[in-house]
């Protein structure tokens, strides 16, 4: 990751950044560009150089942020109308962890709204359009971020990763993406969609950078519950990785049929023969509740989203609809325009599932059906020290081609969701591009805490 | 026909922790400014997490021993989801489905038992004012700490309604996790009440009457409860579920608008609270916090102490430690002194702010008892011992700077005594008991005491006076 | 399964939701896919298997009772409400 110094400024580093992304207008990345807020830090962290005053270790590195981060710097929307106008008065964790390390938002990026989707076509703000061709989807939730890393505007950009939204769009778009352990970086001040699941993490061009941004932003916070100690920078057999010929590597055999695009298939086969090359035992594993994984999720994970965005209401901030005569009708008028059809599906399924007389048969056979994948994740990890698989059925597909079959939609995220429900670890990692030109990408997946031997491991598949 | 009443009784405690359930803000909002206590977690805004308060689980451990209940090793919480301006997160934080604090009972002052389900922890909502065309929001008592109890439907009479709530509050008070303000609705009570035919198996309809908050209205609205539904018993119609609200103003209770869709509230485990596993060394040690509680001053001051004024002694706390470091010998007259204080002094709660040292209690009780004070100047220099400025300096300093000690020396009496006898205006008094009239013996005591400035202990004079006079 | 529309306005106003008949319509057809996909969970044999609501290895995590200033408080979080009156948030009454 290029830092400033005296010879590069920050000021130089974010011109170039803003420059490109304006360059880049048409994929319609940034929700929100920080002009003057990014050339103001710029020019502050240039004078600490001048003085010799230390700077951090993302002195000047401009940055993108996904816009579900709360920062004072620009409206937090999460791409959606009801947040419209919301400038936070605080600041989430894991930027103020970024930020003290001296990097620059240059801009807030695209999402489907409340990072509801698997394209970016969610969005209040329109799609985000794939950087290797401009008829894709981006990939989502956080297609703007991995967009912006791609074409090289920022050197990163953070992302959210509730079902496959960090790992699906850096598979669309050849690039890393890191969904970490669950409770390794605060949610504190992240817009929540399903807060059993929800991870936070970033888009990198490389595992070292990766790994930088990792040892900066995991840690235990007091003002998020679910957050664990710092294991990441520790020392341990879980963070170093031993010598590689004595890994053993997981396929799962589950994945190996047609409903996995051939080429993916055949980028996965490649890595493994290369694995063997180095020494590495492939282990072929089979998982057959992960075939429940998404049936799982798209009960949990609506039912939880249902939950979190019932504060959305137009009381307190965000988008009021105007000339409501009385409450009921400002609930019902600023939900009903605020919301965007995806996320009006999620919460009424949401509520579908928890309601009286639907609890059992949904909800809490979906938790049982949890226990059953978090099982057999663990009996994975007992014959195999990591997993390789796709991260998505297929490479990027055309705008538009899902977007009127949420089913067609929810089927993208099969091979990303049984990570979430489980709460590992799972990095995506760029594996060439098909026929056309497409990136590939395939997920490491480790068992819990092992993000940083999934880095160190992701460099051995370059 | 004759009914039975069956009556079970939720009841919502306000914790007195010095933070809120979820935020590290000012807990105390009485008299405060309308969102003054009011953290972004506690507004709702997006990305926000509840932050739990440990000693919110000590309190409740504390509430539960209180009421001899189990507590449960295992507990989490729970989001129960509704749409109002007072629950900004659209939910709110419970425990539905496995509440810190399980079965027990509360012992009323009849010996009677009621048990209690279970009591959990929860978030209190904000406060709506209404207005003609617009209402106002102030979320100052958003998720202060609350313990919801619920009581078996183990009650029948209105009486038997009010001590319960009575004695929930007392204990509550006495395990010191509320400060136990009615009138600012740190405690209140939701009463579920059904009459079924005298000797009947089956319950009948119930009506639920919510957001009681004194003992005297929950009396007042149970027996409007049972004469409303005993009425329409009578006449052969059918009693409705509903919820009703009750005015103290008209005496009634008259139903409750309700949306019929809110009574699904899609309750959900809260994923953003890590499960509560306790110890059993955590709660034995909460437990063993636990002050003396009522229960224990009954068995204690028994015989000691007469039953009704014990029972207006225990609605005080502090007044009841006060009371366990009093001699044995003393205790009925310092709990009726106390009494005097409570039932006729206007200021009651200030005396109670500022109570006397044991010691000069004591002191006082034995200058009673040894008739150096008499049963006047006595309350008198008791209710001296209450100003903060008197503290420490004595309850026969207090008496002896006011005059107040009573003059015991017989020779000193004497004395006083034949001075009376001497002055001609005596002399028809004195004739006149020789005589046989009996009652002038008031009027010669009198004038011995007006002579001593009122320190002559009165019965000695008399007892002088007999003499020299027979 | 197959989702009548009254469930659907059911559903609707449980989540606070006013839908056109366009939407309840298009609406109706994308939640009974959905549930008819999730139903599938139905062939999956949970007998005995107690369910997972965390992923999260800790528990008892709790903080100590001290007041501590807030990053926002009453002026900046009421700023960003619509109407505000009297240090207090208005809606339209409440029918």
């Amino acid at each position: 990751m290029k830092t400033a110094n005296k010879k590069v400024t920050a000021e130089r580093l974010v011109r170039d950044a803003l420059e490109k992304a304006k360059h880049f207008a048409d994929y319609n990345i940034f929700t929100f560009l920080n002009e003057e807020g990014a050339i103001k830090k710029a020019r502050e962290i240039d004078a600490k150089i001048a003085k010799g005053e230390e700077v951090g270790r993302l002195a000047g590195v401009p940055y993108a942020l996904k816009d579900n981060f709360l920062s004072r710097e620009g409206e937090t929307t999460a791409s959606a109308h009801i947040l419209e106008g919301f400038v936070s008065p605080i600041e989430a964790t894991a930027v103020k962890k970024i930020e003290a390390e001296g990097a620059i938002m240059i801009g807030r990026t695209n999402l489907d709204a409340f990072a509801h989707g698997s394209s970016t076509e969610n969005s209040y703000f329109g799609p985000t359009l794939n950087s290797h061709d401009k008829n894709c989807v981006a990939g989502g939730s956080s297609g703007g971020s991995a967009v912006a890393v791609a074409l090289d505007i920022v050197e990163f950009a953070t992302g959210t990763d509730t079902g496959g939204s960090i790992r699906q769009p850096a598979a669309f778009n050849g690039i890393y993406g890191l969904k970490p352990t669950y409770g390794t970086i605060s949610r504190y001040g992240v817009v929540a969609m399903a807060s059993s699941t929800d991870c936070i993490g970033f888009f990198t061009k490389t595992p070292e950078d990766m790994d930088l941004l990792m040892s900066i932003t995991s840690g235990q916070d007091s003002k998020d519950m679910t957050t664990l100690p710092d294991y990441y920078n520790e020392d341990s057999e879980m963070s170093s990785l031993a010598d590689i010929s004595s890994l053993r590597v997981g396929v799962i055999k589950d994945f190996d049929n047609e409903s996995v695009d051939e080429e993916i298939r055949g980028a996965l086969k490649k890595k493994c023969e290369l694995l063997k090359s180095k020494g590495c035992e492939i282990v072929e594993l089979e998982m057959p509740s992960l075939k429940y994984a998404l049936a799982a999720y798209y009960i949990i994970v609506p039912a939880e989203i249902a939950s979190n965005l019932s504060r959305y209401d137009g009381v307190r901030y965000g988008f009021r609809a105007e000339d409501s005569e009385d409450l009921d009708g400002l609930y019902e008028n600023t939900r009903s325009e605020g919301f965007m059809p995806e996320n009006k599906r999620r919460i009424m399924i949401g509520n579908f599932v928890l309601s009286s007389g639907f609890y059992d048969a949904y909800f809490l056979k979906a938790a049982k059906a949890r226990t059953l994948i978090i099982n057999e994740y663990e009996k994975a990890f007992s014959k195999c020290d990591f997993i390789l698989t796709p991260v998505s059925p297929n490479p990027a597909f055309k705008l538009g081609e899902k977007i009127n079959d949420p089913v067609a939609m929810y089927l993208e995220d099969m091979m990303s969701v049984s990570l979430n429900l489980a709460g590992v670890p799972g990095l995506a990692i760029p594996a060439g591009k098909n026929k056309t030109g497409l990136p590939l990408g395939l997920q490491l997946v480790g068992p819990r805490r092992s993000d940083k031997k999934i880095i160190e491991f992701a460099k051995e598949l370059i | 026909m004759k009914y039975t009443p069956t009556i079970g009784i939720e009841c919502h405690v306000q914790l007195s922790t010095k933070t809120k359930l979820f935020s590290e803000v000012d807990n105390d909002a009485r008299g405060k400014e309308p969102n003054s206590c009011v953290s972004p977690v506690d507004y709702a805004l997006p990305g926000m997490l509840p932050r739990l308060n440990g000693e919110a689980i000590k309190f409740a451990i504390r509430a539960g021993k209180a009421m001899n209940c189990e507590i449960n090793r295992s507990s989490r919480f729970d989001r129960k989801h509704y749409f109002y301006p007072d629950s900004p997160k659209g939910y709110q934080i419970t425990q539905f489905y496995a509440p810190i604090i399980g079965a027990g009972y509360v012992e009323l002052p009849s010996g009677t038992k009621i048990r209690i389900e279970h009591a959990h922890l929860e978030g209190d909502a904000g406060k709506l004012t209404h207005f003609d065309s617009y209402s106002l929001v102030d979320l100052n008592r958003v998720d202060t700490p609350l313990i919801e109890i619920v009581s078996m439907p183990d009650i029948h009479s209105a009486k038997e309604a009010h001590d319960y709530c009575k004695e929930l509050w007392r204990l509550m008070c006495f395990a010191g996790v509320t400060h136990g303000d009615l009138y600012n609705g740190n405690m209140r009570f939701d009463v579920n009440i059904s009459l079924a035919p005298e000797g009947a198996e089956k319950l009948g309809t119930r009506a639920e009457i919510k957001n009681l908050n004194s003992f005297r209205s929950v009396e007042r609205a149970v027996e409007y409860e049972i004469t409303r539904q005993t009425k329409i018993l009578d006449a052969g119609e059918k009693v409705v579920q509903e919820t009703r609200g009750w005015s103290d103003a008209t005496g009634k209770t008259t139903p409750q608008r309700s949306k019929e869709e809110a009574k699904d509230y899609r309750y959900m485990p809260e994923p953003d609270i890590p499960p509560i596993n306790l110890t059993d060394e955590l709660i034995e040690a909460e437990a063993a916090k636990l002050p003396l509680m009522p229960v224990d001053y009954r068995k204690r001051f028994t015989g000691s102490i007469n039953n009704d004024i014990l029972e207006i002694l225990l609605d005080y706390p502090e007044l009841m430690r006060k009371m366990s470091e009093i001699d044995e010998k003393y205790i009925k007259s310092i709990a009726n002194l106390f009494t005097s204080v409570l039932l006729a002094e206007e200021k009651s709660v200030e005396y109670l702010s500022s109570l006397p040292d044991a010691k000069d209690l004591n002191e006082l009780a034995q200058m009673n008892e040894q008739k150096e004070l008499s049963s006047t100047a006595t309350k008198e220099v008791f209710l001296r011992l209450f100003d903060p400025q008197m503290k420490g300096r004595g309850a026969k300093n207090i008496a002896k700077e006011l005059g107040l000690m009573q003059e015991n020396d017989l020779g000193a009496l004497e004395a006083i005594v034949d001075a009376v006898l001497a002055k001609s205006e005596t002399k028809k008094a004195q004739d006149d008991f020789r005589n046989g009239e009996e009652k002038v013996i008031g009027f010669l005591v009198g004038q011995v005491m007006k002579e001593s400035k009122g320190k002559a202990n009165p019965s000695a004079v008399q007892e002088i006076l007999r003499k020299k006079l027979s | 399964m197959k989702i009548a529309r009254e469930d659907i306005v059911h559903l609707a106003s449980l989540s606070n939701f006013s839908l056109s008949d366009q939407e309840i319509e298009s609406l109706g057809k994308d939640l009974e896919d959905i549930i008819g996909y999730i139903s599938q969970l139905n062939e999956l044999n949970t007998d005995d298997i107690e369910p997972t609501y965390q992923v999260f290895e800790m528990e008892n995590v709790w903080r100590p009772d001290e007041i501590i200033v807030q990053e926002a408080e009453r002026e900046s979080l009421l700023a960003l409400t619509k109407e505000e009156k009297d240090h207090q948030i208005k809606v339209p009454k409440v029918l």
